[in-house]
């Protein structure tokens, strides 16, 4: 094999990372707003948050083709101003995205809800606003779940298989992603090409969770502090 | 001043309402003319707006930053020369100049608490807030920590309010106290009406008056009030006899140290077999029973004498002006 063809690399990249941009940001937002409230309905709306981590991948694409298809609610919008998602790579995105969402948004609000209420207390006591109170303490604090929860929804978002080919299906240099490439090289026969990118899968996800680890490593250095026991009072 | 109260009678939730970080569901906070809530008015003050230093039970240290940093965090907006210089400043008063570097995780919990101290003490709050300040610390540090609090109490120009569940603790280190039990406010006041006067029999109980015993006025005679107490009398003057009539049960109350044994008295003396002696590091406490079943504590210092035998019958002296009649 003299040229390989590297879209699949260069799709999967660009698709783990625009997605993982998107879950950071929603997950954060969902995380934090979900991790200081009690509401009716809370286990529920936290469920429908984590269900795309429990479904299978192709149950989550059959749902997004339900909802972005051309007939569903929200697809027939962008059909009509002649932007389908279906197919498209944004679909790939869309698919990487919410599959992986679960993830950053489950170690973001463990990361939230382990921060004592204290801490962000005394620096409202010392004059700091809510928005101080956020990316001074709670955003730095949070930070060692955060990041983990961002590398796990990166690997995952790389690594999206079933939702991806039903939503966007496999269109060699447009939606093409190496688990699809994958797939499809060992259907057609081509295992040594499989292989190549099998490879590369395997080296990408085992850096990620060296890093996780390397991660992991630092937030213990955070948790072992003042875990003193304090005659409780209310 | 010092709110006493027994866990979870409300005491941090007083103080947290104080500092803005719980809203209280009516009734007003108000702090020299300031108000800070005030529920019919609908003001409520955030707690950046407060000027109160709130020292937390457990220090709530910000764990990323170093003490320096933790120090700085309430003066950010000061120019950096005069932030440094404060910061310095707090440093070499709560004897951490070695550590300014360091990170809360890396300090004991004496050092970690004058950190909390220093960061609480740097914007010149208008009021300290202490939830429960030593009840995570051993009896040296402590005693170490009280004395510097005092001495940071005396150079500072605010009110300092602090919560404790230990009697001896809020005595000591304040001058007014508050009694809290479940349910509210039960009596506050200058420390020695506290100790001394209490209004009734769950301030007695939570103010060590271990001694509260109920009796049936036998007589009024001008500002004397005559009590029956099984087989004995006891007069006392109290400060106001409005509502004490002829006949009436009552409780009255005297703390264990303040009962004493009869030498040539013969007003206020009742007599009392002693059936259990414990010896504490600088008295003994001695437990006497009535002949009507009724015990007694008391308290008598070591120096006053060896300690007394079991069994034995003598008889107590209860000076009248350490007597009180409780209210309900």
């Amino acid at each position: 094999m003299a040229v390989m063809d590297l879209n699949p690399l260069w799709i999967s990249l660009k698709t783990a990372l625009v997605a993982t941009a998107i879950t950071f940001i929603l997950g954060i937002i969902v995380a934090r707003w979900m991790a200081g409230r009690e509401f009716k309905g809370k286990s529920l709306l936290d469920g429908i948050f984590i269900l795309p981590l429990v479904l299978p991948p192709t149950v989550v694409g059959f749902i997004l083709l339900w909802i972005l298809g051309r007939n569903g609610w929200l697809g027939s919008f962008f059909f009509e101003i002649g932007r389908p998602v279906v197919f498209s790579w944004s679909a790939t995105v869309i698919a990487a995205a919410v599959v992986s969402f679960p993830l950053m948004y489950q170690t973001a609000r463990g990361a939230f809800e382990q921060i004592d209420a204290n801490i962000e207390d005394a620096a409202r006591t010392l004059g700091a606003s809510e928005g101080t109170v956020f990316w001074r303490i709670t955003i730095p604090m949070a930070w060692p779940g955060i990041a983990a929860g961002t590398i796990l929804a990166f690997a995952r978002s790389l690594g999206e298989f079933g939702a991806t080919l039903m939503l966007a299906g496999n269109i060699p240099g447009r939606t093409q992603t190496i688990p699809v490439a994958i797939y499809f090289l060992v259907e057609g026969g081509k295992q040594q090409q499989a292989l190549i990118w099998v490879m590369v899968i395997l080296l990408i996800s085992f850096a990620s969770i060296v890093a996780l680890n390397y991660w992991k490593k630092y937030q213990r250095r955070f948790s072992s502090r003042l875990v003193r026991e304090v005659t409780a009072d209310s | 001043m010092a709110i006493l109260g027994p866990s979870g009678c409300g005491k941090t939730m007083t103080l947290k309402c104080i500092a803005g970080l719980m809203t209280p569901n009516q009734g007003s906070i108000i702090l020299d003319k300031q108000v800070l809530y005030d529920s019919q008015q609908r003001i409520n003050l955030p707690a950046r707006e407060r000027k109160i230093g709130f020292l937390f039970q457990n220090y709530a240290l910000f764990p990323h930053l170093t003490v320096h940093e933790n120090i700085a965090f309430g003066i950010r907006q000061l120019p950096v020369a005069q932030r440094n210089e404060r910061v310095q400043q707090l440093l070499g008063k709560m004897r951490l100049d070695r550590f300014g570097h360091r990170y809360p995780v890396e300090l004991s919990g004496g050092q970690q608490q004058r950190v909390a101290l220093a960061r609480a003490m740097a914007p010149e709050p208008e009021v300290l807030l202490l939830d429960e300040p030593f009840s995570a610390l051993d009896t040296q540090v402590k005693e170490q920590l009280e004395a510097e609090l005092l001495e940071i109490q005396s150079d500072f120009q605010g009110h300092v309010l602090f919560v404790t569940h230990n009697l001896a603790e809020a005595y000591r280190l304040s001058s007014k106290m508050a009694v809290y039990e479940t349910g509210g406010l039960l009596q506050w006041g200058e420390r020695q009406t506290i100790i001394e006067r209490p209004v009734n029999e769950k301030v007695a109980r939570l103010t060590g008056m271990e001694n509260i015993f109920d009796g049936i006025v036998s007589g009024i005679e001008g500002s004397r009030v005559d009590i029956r107490l099984g087989t004995g009398y006891l007069s006392l003057y109290p400060d106001n006899l409005n509502r004490l009539v002829v006949n009436q049960e009552i409780s009255i109350a005297i703390r264990p140290e303040y009962v004493k044994l009869a030498d040539s008295q013969d007003k206020n003396c009742l007599t009392a077999e002693l059936i259990d002696g414990k010896e504490e590091l600088s008295f003994y406490s001695y437990t006497f029973q009535f002949q009507e079943g009724t015990n007694i504590k008391v308290h008598i210092s070591k120096s006053a004498g060896p300690g007394l035998e079991n069994g034995n019958t003598y008889r107590l002296y209860l000076p009248s002006e350490n007597l009180v009649i409780l209210g309900e």
